[in-house]
């Protein structure tokens, strides 16, 4: 009881802050366009218009000289911090290649897939605070009861979240991606990335995105485990858990790139993007 | 009108059944390469590490016939791409698919009976954006393909969640030429393939 009433009352004091945040990104920028902005740095802009963006949205004729999707003006967000972001990309690479990594390796080899799939579900599954709330700021009512419908089948029938039983169940009507958090809240009401960040531990962000993720720690169950040290544990062993999921995929970006900072930075601020517009 | 019914039905189902089959030029030589691919990678007489060199080779015989490598690196260069000397383009062609088909080949050989969903395609002029979906064991990743057609239809862009391989190397070409010349940019490229080569962790590899 005590556990909810402090999750509720997060979630009202989360839901004022992020209005003055909106309030606040949205008056001076404006929500990025295509026609707003002009090409500034004019090495991305190149002789070739693209027939479509990167959803296959047909781009209706850009404006004289200037050629970016909407992407392209989120993967601009400027970098002002750009030394002491390079730093902690560098901290956190280290970190992944001496830490994370062989930590998820032998979790891997000793844990088979299927367990480690049902580990990740019930993550999934007590995260949905942070999804119900973002869909509900979205104005999104239909997509948050799917998401509360599939919280309590999985809860119920789907051994406290272990199984994805609801998996197979579609809504009549499309709902699109329930996937939110409150950064991509912000960025759906307009709200720009402000400035590109990369954080110890949490990797790449914006000043939006720091925002919604501090917000979101409010609204995740795991953040109340008492005392800290367990909750930090959980949410480390979920990381690991996730991370034997994926081992490689960081691997191919950094080795295929020429600048690996540049391009995990591109990268995210496109990757965020496409996920506010899902 | 049971035989109006009859004969609407029929037509409404043939009609399912040809959109289903008249997938358009770009898409058929889209599947005909992943399924070739697809087959390299299932291919019992190919596994194991001792055909690695073997099935590696294979593979890029097939990216070769289905990138236009030209064309993706002439737009990921961008504005760069003009200040280049013809000696400098074709130089930057040849290491840069270079570098593109060691690490993604590399990559394929994570296969493991993902299955390949097209979910639709446009077709404006001599271009093509087609849609696909692979379903991994956890989670479905979109995956786009933008072709083009100077000959035939040749892959030039491929959009993953969202973010697209020509532009996320544009940012970073971009910021290169924009303090170094054309020359060092190829350097780099080259030393990059250099270093894979010799086999050095990807963790030793300059960030």
């Amino acid at each position: 009881m005590h556990r909810l009433t402090r999750v509720l009352l997060a979630t009202v004091a989360l839901t004022l802050l992020s209005c003055v945040v909106a309030l606040a990104a949205t008056a001076p920028t404006g929500p990025a366009s295509l026609a707003e902005k002009p090409a500034t740095n004019m090495l991305l802009a190149y002789g070739d218009v693209d027939i479509w963006d990167e959803t296959g949205q047909i781009i209706k004729k850009p404006a004289n000289g200037d050629k970016l999707t909407k992407s392209d003006i989120a993967a601009q967000t400027p970098d002002p911090l750009e030394g002491w972001n390079r730093m902690w990309f560098g901290f956190n690479d280290k970190l992944y290649f001496w830490a994370l990594k062989p930590v998820a390796q032998g979790y891997g080899a000793v844990i088979p897939e299927r367990p480690r799939i049902w580990v990740g579900n019930f993550f999934h599954n007590l995260m949905f605070p942070v999804r119900f709330v973002s869909l509900m700021l979205q104005g999104k009512p239909d997509a948050a009861a799917v998401e509360t419908s599939r919280f309590i089948g999985n809860t119920a029938f789907g051994l406290g979240g272990f199984a994805d039983v609801t998996a197979d169940s579609k809504p009549y009507k499309p709902i699109g991606s329930t996937e939110k958090d409150l950064g991509l809240t912000f960025g759906y009401w307009g709200a720009g990335n402000g400035m590109y960040l990369v954080w110890p531990f949490i990797g790449p962000s914006s000043a939006r995105d720091t925002v919604g993720y501090a917000g979101d720690y409010f609204l995740t169950p795991i953040s109340y485990i008492h005392p800290w040290y367990w909750s930090i544990a959980t949410k480390g062993y979920d990381k690991i858990n996730e991370v034997s999921m994926r081992i490689g995929d960081y691997e191919t970006l950094k080795e295929a790139s020429i600048d690996p900072y540049e391009a995990v930075r591109d990268a995210y601020l496109r990757n965020r993007y496409k996920k506010i517009n899902d | 009108m049971k035989k109006i019914s009859i004969i609407l039905t029929t037509l409404a189902i043939l009609a399912c059944f040809c959109s289903a089959a008249l997938a358009g030029e770009p898409q058929d030589r889209l599947k005909s390469g992943i399924d070739k691919v697809i087959a390299i990678l299932s291919d019992p007489a190919m596994k194991g590490p001792a055909k690695r060199a073997e099935r590696q080779d294979k593979l890029r015989t097939v990216a070769d016939g289905f990138f236009d490598w030209r064309e993706l690196s002439r737009r990921a260069a961008a504005e760069g791409w003009k200040k280049f000397t013809p000696k400098q383009q074709d130089d930057f062609v040849t290491s840069f698919s270079e570098l593109l088909q060691k690490t993604y080949v590399r990559k394929l050989e994570k296969y493991n009976n993902e299955k390949v969903n097209y979910l639709g395609e446009q077709i404006a002029d001599n271009q093509a954006f087609l849609k696909t979906q692979v379903a991994m064991k956890d989670k479905t990743i979109p995956i786009n393909y933008v072709m083009i057609k100077h000959d035939q239809w040749m892959v030039y862009d491929v959009v993953v969640e969202g973010v697209s391989l020509v532009k996320n190397y544009r940012t970073q070409f971009a910021k290169i030429l924009s303090r170094e010349t054309p020359d060092t940019l190829i350097q780099r490229i080259k030393d990059k393939i250099a270093a894979l080569d010799a086999g050095k962790n990807v963790d030793d590899v300059a960030s």
